[in-house]
């Protein structure tokens, strides 16, 4: 089974309330969570990109997750709202230092050209409006066969009866494209009262018009499909990727390939990308620097 | 004979201040999910909530509450369950949200996963208790919670462990 993961949680620049929407976020059995960070350019100034603070500055001890004896994985995530066309810089530095990367279009040229176009991870599909565009299955069907995936996040329903109302319909009308594949459900919470747990999640969809598999799907092994899609945009066209070990150079370690479980996951995340793009090989090798120990992961295309 | 299948839900009620819990009570809970169903689905809903609906049990101490709902609709009131905020109990309103455990048919396997729940609720605990003697207590809790006395065992443990919590 696959773990549960809510790819959208606001980032709050008051400590402890961060903190008990983390807590209760791990409370409620989930394994991973997004700090989500907003960037909106306006056409008048120039504005910075927000850089992520590392989890550990701002959470001294991660809570372990419910049913799990692992504690809570955080990985952080920028949203650009676009508004035009010059506001999503493709390979702009800033944008590496996050693990995803969101765009969230406000005209149907933005959302066809985020479908189609760019370098991203997650569309978010505005829900605090009336949609400003309808969803047409060209571009969908693109950002399908892409790995893109869309985003409908409900704690604006849970907020007010408006809201509520535009939420569901939102929903519904992209459920109606994208048939229910490729959807990611997340909170966008402001406070831990407004996360709900991951069955009730689930259960929710049902409104938003997803069958009890894909609703499923959508709060687990969707956003998990998200995160890989999200290694291989950082890695050089997802064909070879380095990494430096925490650790110093092993010392006549047992099985000595693998220092450390997380490089391993990473590699078989990385093969599996390369069963599914049909790459013929994929090789492992590691070199010993003064500064540490590397390791490649070549894929022959 | 056929009996009349029911669908009973293991909700746990969750609050940002955990004494507030003790103010709750059955009524008030109903009151809150016929609120949140008549909200979301209308009169539909709301009829549907009014044919085998009932609060079977409330453990104010530890926040857990079953829900029995008609089999045949209980995805629908499932789905509005996620939009009560809060619940309104003696004259307070207490913000809170029903976060859903487990999905039986009967009271029986309801209850067998809260057993194991509980213990591992307990078992999260152990590791924050400040002194040796919560420890020793919440280990004498682990190790009396079983099926085979389940009656008991089971009004012990979550006893046990909302007293663990208020020390806490």
């Amino acid at each position: 089974m696959a773990v549960f993961m809510d790819l959208n949680v606001p980032f709050l620049p008051d400590r402890s309330d961060l903190r008990s929407v983390v807590e209760t976020a791990a409370h409620l059995g989930f394994s991973t969570i997004a700090l989500n960070y907003v960037f909106e350019p306006t056409a008048k100034k120039k504005q910075e990109i927000p850089t992520p603070t590392p989890i550990n500055e701002l959470i001294d001890q991660l809570p372990m997750v419910q049913g799990r004896s692992r504690p809570i994985r955080v990985l952080n995530r920028l949203t650009v709202l676009m508004s035009d066309a010059s506001h999503f810089r493709p390979n702009a530095p800033e944008y590496r230092c996050f693990d995803l990367l969101a765009v969230q279009p406000t005209s149907e040229k933005l959302f066809h050209a985020a479908c189609m176009v760019y370098d991203i991870d997650i569309i978010c599909v505005p829900m605090t409006e009336k949609l400003p565009f309808f969803f047409k299955r060209a571009p969908i069907n693109g950002a399908i066969d892409r790995g893109v995936v869309f985003e409908v996040s409900y704690s604006a329903a849970i907020r007010d009866s408006t809201m509520r109302r535009y939420t569901i319909a939102n929903a519904v009308s992209l459920m109606e494209s994208c048939k229910g594949k490729s959807v990611i459900l997340s909170s966008a919470a402001q406070k831990a009262l407004e996360l709900r747990g991951p069955y009730d999640v689930t259960n929710l969809a049902l409104l938003f018009g997803l069958s009890d598999g894909d609703a499923k799907e959508a709060v687990s092994s969707t956003c998990r499909a998200a995160l890989l899609h999200a290694e291989t945009r950082r890695t050089a066209s997802g064909i070879i990727y380095t990494t430096r070990s925490q650790r110093e150079a092993p010392q006549g370690s047992e099985d000595g390939r693998f220092e450390s479980s997380h490089l391993y996951r990473r590699y078989r995340c990385l093969c599996c990308v390369a069963i599914e793009l049909q790459w013929n090989k994929v090789m492992m090798s590691e070199s010993n620097t003064p500064s540490g120990l590397y390791y490649w992961i070549v894929i022959y295309a | 004979m056929v009996r009349l299948k029911s669908r009973y839900l293991l909700c746990e009620v969750n609050v940002s201040d955990r004494s507030q819990l003790l103010l709750l009570d059955d009524r008030a809970i109903m009151v809150a999910v016929k609120a949140a169903v008549a909200r979301t689905h209308g009169d539909y809903g709301a009829a549907m909530c009014s044919i085998r609906f009932c609060v079977k049990y409330l453990n104010a101490h530890t926040g857990i509450v079953f829900l029995r709902f008609p089999k045949r609709c209980y995805k629908l009131l499932w789905s509005a369950l996620p939009f009560i905020t809060s619940i309104e109990t003696r004259g307070q309103k207490i913000p809170c949200f029903l976060n859903c455990l487990h999905v039986g048919g009967t009271i029986r396997t309801c209850q067998k996963f809260l057993i194991r729940y509980n213990t591992q609720q307990l078992h999260r605990m152990l590791p924050k208790c400040k002194s040796e003697e919560e420890k020793q207590q919440v280990r004498k809790a682990i190790l009396s919670c079983s099926l085979t006395e389940s009656k008991e065992a089971f009004e012990e443990d979550s006893e046990s462990e909302g007293e663990e919590e208020e020390e806490e």
